[in-house]
């Protein structure tokens, strides 16, 4: 009897195991994508739905003549790890992977093994080793300098620019970069701090707000998921916050220029489609960026400061409402 | 099939990282949460010397090196400040964050350009034939080279004042030792163990992330516990090879949910429910052994 709960154990484990090396590849018309996105959020979900988007374009439909292994990693790099090897080892004909940490566990798994990695929410490609070999995709990368003149144009008197981000996100960090090479050329002056988790936030942001006339975002997610309490704080100083794209505007920042993930999804599934198509390879394709910025302003955020687009500006707009 | 060696890469490389938390845990009895510190510095101190141009090999000895102090400090902090075991490693583990954004110099650091010691050194003679088992050959050599260098060590001198400290503190200080010291000794070596752990990890997945330690002290004990409660009663099976088989298992199964196409959200319930399960197993055999005495 006491080995027999023992035996019992290993079977169910083995089993589990040895499930997943049924299913084959599909051929011909019929396309398997493997979805390999590092965790949940609002924008990494818009990017999936854009890149289904983009593939439905060039007239390849999930249900249809396409079938998708989505696998969401819940901000673990071990299992992300385990996701792209499990894609490979169902040798799908291409793994789609959003944000870093999973396009590079990609890229590692399929390394050798003829399947393209098409990635989308990577914000600096370069120094996460994903440029040549059979890999591509689209950059999540800030139009900081579309930002920054936004802010000029609407605060003409304003100097300094916090800046609140996680030590760990290395996307704010090479944004932040970005920021203090550009910063000089029009006036500004960034003060950042650094948090390691959500908890710090509320005290960071006390001491950071009483030292900048004005903030903007990045797309760093801790401090994206506490944008209510940077609200909070701001606002009780008067000092106004400009987000990095539409879903901040919609929760009360005063305007971005920002990307917008469905569109930077669908620009990175017809890319896949090209390469599914054998019309290009992965590796023929250099990495996309928007070069486009969109702008959107929240029409009562603004009125609250008092603050006013000039009319170059108010041409291109995009309104968004409070949520 | 890929996927099954998949795992037993995984498996074999958390192997090592165990090995430590089998040493604090089963060992010495202490809960040590540095393992979720260690753990990356391992892995960014070897990415960083590897991008600097250091010999792979050579990266894995300083981590080791590193791992070491930061099992040290833990253990000094609690012997001789008298801070409980448990804070003393949370202050550590705290610490060890902003030493690895440090160390690493930014959050993320890519490895695919540089050689590891997968394709290079012992790496590079395996026979192209075999290229696919290339990882997996590397890191079976190094979790045996580590089990066996921790099974001779746990059966010399030292070793066995090791054991006696979490079982019996009273024989260690009758044998005119201190049990401070012994505590700080298996710390140090436990820490060694991870952070070689994260080194080759970082090395297998070609890149160091500063969150990728969360959680391991977790999967530490899941895999110590599988491993131990599993072959408690197969004399043959020696403890550090009940881990090196819990850790597979473990990789197993999350591999198994995975490609039961199950949701990552439900990982975590499915583990958990698998410890009960093997708790519960082990627990009916301790209640029969009483009732046969």
């Amino acid at each position: 009897m006491k080995k027999t709960g023992t035996i019992i154990l290993c079977v169910l484990v083995l089993c589990g195991m040895l499930v997943g090396c049924g299913s084959g590849g599909g051929s011909g018309e019929s396309y398997t994508i493997g979805i390999n996105q590092f965790g949940d959020h609002a924008s990494l979900d818009n990017c999936r739905e854009g890149f289904l988007e983009g593939l439905r374009m060039e007239g390849i439909v999930e249900g249809e003549n396409l079938t998708i292994e989505y696998q969401n990693a819940q901000f673990d790099s071990g299992t992300a790890n385990l996701i792209a090897q499990s894609q490979v080892s169902n040798n799908v004909d291409l793994i789609c992977a959003i944000a870093t940490p999973s396009a590079q566990a990609s890229y590692n798994a399929a390394d050798g093994k003829d399947i393209p990695v098409v990635f989308t929410a990577v914000t600096d490609p370069v120094a996460a080793g994903l440029t040549g070999g059979n890999v591509t995709g689209t950059s999540d990368k800030l139009p900081v300098e579309a930002q920054l003149k936004l802010i000029r144009a609407l605060m003409p008197e304003a100097t300094k620019v916090g800046i609140l981000y996680t030590l760990s996100e290395v996307n704010s960090e090479s944004a932040i970069a970005d920021y203090e090479a550009l910063t000089p050329q029009y006036g500004f002056e960034i003060v950042t701090q650094g948090v390691s988790a959500s908890g710090d936030i509320p005290l960071a942001m006390d001491s950071l707000i009483s030292k900048v006339d004005v903030m903007t975002n990045l797309t760093d997610n801790t401090v994206v998921g506490s944008l209510s309490v940077l609200l909070d704080k701001a606002n009780a100083k008067g000092v106004p916050i400009f987000g990095s794209e539409i879903e901040q505007v919609k929760l009360g920042c005063v305007a971005a220029e920002g990307i917008e993930y469905y569109q930077l999804g669908i620009q990175t599934g017809q890319m896949a489609a090209k390469v599914l198509k054998g019309q290009m390879t992965a590796e023929e394709i250099d990495y996309e960026i928007i070069k486009e910025s969109s702008l959107y302003i929240n029409e009562e955020v603004m009125a609250d400061f008092g603050l006013e687009l000039t009319p170059e500006y108010a041409e291109r707009v995009n309104s968004v409402k409070n949520e | 099939m890929d996927i099954i060696i998949g795992v037993l890469e995984q498996g074999l490389i958390y192997a090592i990282m165990a090995f430590g938390v089998y040493i604090t845990y089963t060992i010495l009895d202490f809960p040590d949460l540095t393992v979720d510190g260690s753990l990356p510095l391992g892995a960014a101190v070897s990415a960083v010397l590897i991008t600097k141009g250091v010999n792979p090999y050579l990266s894995l000895l300083a981590a080791l090196g590193c791992g070491a102090v930061a099992g040290f400090l833990t253990g000094f902090i609690h012997v001789k400040f008298k801070v409980r075991n448990l804070l003393a490693s949370i202050i550590m583990m705290t610490a060890l964050y902003s030493v690895n954004l440090h160390i690493a110099g930014k959050a993320n650091l890519a490895l695919f350009d540089f050689n590891t010691i997968f394709n290079s050194g012992i790496g590079a003679l395996l026979p192209a034939s075999l290229s696919r088992y290339h990882t997996l050959i590397i890191a079976l050599v190094m979790v045996v080279i580590v089990k066996i260098a921790l099974d001779l060590y746990l059966r010399t001198k030292s070793g066995y004042l090791l054991r006696a400290v979490g079982d019996n503190p009273v024989l260690v200080t009758s044998l005119a030792k201190n049990n401070g010291s012994v505590k700080i000794l298996g710390l140090t070596i436990a820490n060694a163990l991870v952070a070689l752990s994260g080194a080759i990890l970082a090395q297998q997945q070609r890149f160091f992330e500063a969150t990728m330690g969360i959680g391991a002290v977790v999967i530490g004990l899941a895999t110590v516990i599988i491993g131990t409660n599993m072959f408690k009663n197969v004399r043959f099976i020696k403890s550090t090879t009940a881990v090196i088989i819990g850790s597979i298992l473990y990789k197993g199964c999350v591999a198994g949910a995975i490609a039961l196409g199950m949701n990552a959200i439900d990982l975590k319930l499915i583990m958990a429910i698998l410890f009960l399960v093997i708790l519960i197993v082990s627990r009916e055999r301790k209640k029969k052994v009483k009732q046969n005495a």
